[in-house]
């Protein structure tokens, strides 16, 4: 009962529309992946729900909708599981970006993509020799190989492979990622916890009507 | 008379909220939380067991239990792709590149050893048995009966709403991206042709289903406070989960037991 406290009390803090943008975080992560397969484009393009949520809501949600992304993607391909830190990593640091304004300026988005990349090629790399023993069970595992199989040494593939794909996806997710915040309306954003950065105002003026807890739990969730 | 027959059906349709939901069968209809200390245990039993055989014999168990579920429709093409795609690159990268000194044969700069074969099978086929424990639980078990479970067990009805929400959201938003695509499509927004041309046409289909669904978030805070979600009594629930028997309890502490006995075996036996 009292982790039910905890994480009921934790979503308040969020704000009142933050439960509701979680799931939509996920689809989006799902429908970006899909959208890129059906444009036939060489990019995963399945963390922009994650960092959408991390820049609108803060870091903790952003890295519950990594996470369950993930773990759904894992119903059906279980070995992308371990994966999961990545996504987590990147909630994190997407709401820590937004907060210092990263997402209002188009070329501090566009630096914001190294961070993404590195932690996605360099722990991913990480991941892939730990869990793995360097050879995953991913497409990329093949340029892997190749490039093994070319005389280089193993740790150095992982990496040789992973760094390139990482900016030829965070880029572009980063891109749209600013130009998805840069439509959303003013009256969504007066509602979101981190809002008040892209409406340029003070953080304590917004506190009050979007952050604070609200006392009557009947009443949490109306529109104000 | 015509009204009577409706009224028969309405009859039978409310009955059937009235005893626990069931699928007929006894692998279906085993608590969601017994079913997965039944496939951690079987993971953690593939993990634990010796060589090649011990995994492989696990794997074969779910394809049987599939069938004994009525699943094998489902269940089986999954686990096949499985096999076939992830499992057959972890053993062939691990056939070819593994050092070992019982070289087979040599192509090129790719030297084929006894000791990768064996070490890439036995990985293989354990990450396939830990795969399968994961993509079969799932197979038997819809999510709603798993966060009804899990809510009986304290869970918020927060956190399994976002969860529930979630797969909804993913089939919403994957209808509205066809609708998107199809008029961005008429408008004249190219979707083939070179790569940054295609790369362009992303975010004119991303964005308005982004926006849409984002705009919908106050409607929904509306319809849940309507349902009286922020309630602080206990939920009321329309489907119900049978209550565990004792024969599932023996059964689940059964595979536990196995578990258990093989991390021994693991242990002070075999290694």
């Amino acid at each position: 009962m009292k982790h039910k406290k905890g994480f009921s009390a934790l979503m308040r803090s969020y704000g009142r529309l933050t439960i509701f943008m979680i799931p939509i975080g996920i689809a989006t992560n799902f429908i970006g992946g899909q959208i890129a397969i059906l444009l036939k484009l060489p990019m995963y393009l399945d963390s922009i729900g994650t960092i959408l949520v991390g820049a609108l809501c803060g870091g903790l949600p952003g890295a519950l909708v990594g996470t369950i992304s993930n773990l759904i993607n894992s119903i059906t391909s279980p070995t992308l599981a371990p994966y999961a830190t990545l996504s987590i990593l990147f909630g994190f640091l997407a709401g820590w970006l937004s907060k210092h304004g990263v997402f209002k300026s188009l070329w501090k988005t566009l630096l914001a993509s190294i961070p993404f990349a590195l932690i996605g090629s360099i722990l991913g790399g990480l991941i892939t020799i730990w869990v793995f023993g360097g050879l995953g069970g991913s497409g990329g595992a093949l340029i892997v190989g190749a490039l093994v199989a070319a005389g280089m040494d193993l740790n150095a593939a992982v990496f040789t492979a992973a760094i390139p794909m990482d900016f030829l996806d965070k880029i572009p997710t980063v891109l749209v990622v600013f130009l998805i915040l840069k439509r959303i309306p003013t009256r969504l954003f007066v509602k979101l916890p981190l809002g008040y950065v892209y409406l340029n105002k003070a953080k304590t003026t917004s506190t009050t009507s979007a952050v604070n807890p609200v006392d009557d739990e009947d009443d949490e969730l109306a529109l104000g | 008379m015509g009204s009577s027959t409706v009224h028969e059906l309405d009859q039978d349709f409310i009955n059937s909220f009235r005893s626990p939901a069931t699928a007929g069968n006894r692998i279906r209809d085993l608590n969601p939380i017994s079913f997965a200390i039944i496939m951690l245990s079987c993971s953690v039993t593939a993990i634990a067991l010796p060589g090649p055989a011990g995994p492989a014999a696990i794997c074969l168990l779910f394809a049987v239990l599939s069938v004994a579920a009525g699943l094998a429709k489902t269940f089986l093409p999954l686990y096949g792709k499985l096999f076939a795609v992830v499992g057959l690159i972890l053993f062939v990268l691990r056939a070819a590149f593994l050092p070992g000194n019982h070289i087979l044969w040599t192509v090129g700069p790719i030297s084929i050893s006894a000791e990768g074969i064996i070490q890439g099978l036995n990985f293989s086929l354990v990450v396939m048995a830990v795969c399968g424990a994961v993509t079969f639980f799932f197979a038997v078990t819809p999510m709603k009966n798993l966060m009804l479970a899990l809510e009986q067990r304290g869970v918020t009805p927060r956190a399994t709403y976002i969860i529930l929400a979630s797969f909804q959201a993913i089939t919403d938003l994957g209808k509205n991206t066809k609708v998107v695509m199809d008029a961005q499509k008429s408008r004249g927004i190219e979707t083939e042709g070179g790569m940054v041309r295609r790369t362009t046409a992303f975010l004119p289909i991303l964005a308005p289903v982004f926006l849409a669904a984002m705009s919908q978030t106050e409607e929904r805070a509306l319809a849940l406070d309507a349902r009286a979600f922020n309630s602080r009594n206990r939920h009321s629930h329309l489907v119900s989960l049978r209550p565990v028997s004792s024969a599932e309890i023996i059964v689940v502490c059964a595979v536990a037991l196995g578990a258990v006995l093989s991390i021994v075996g693991a242990v002070f036996i075999w290694n």
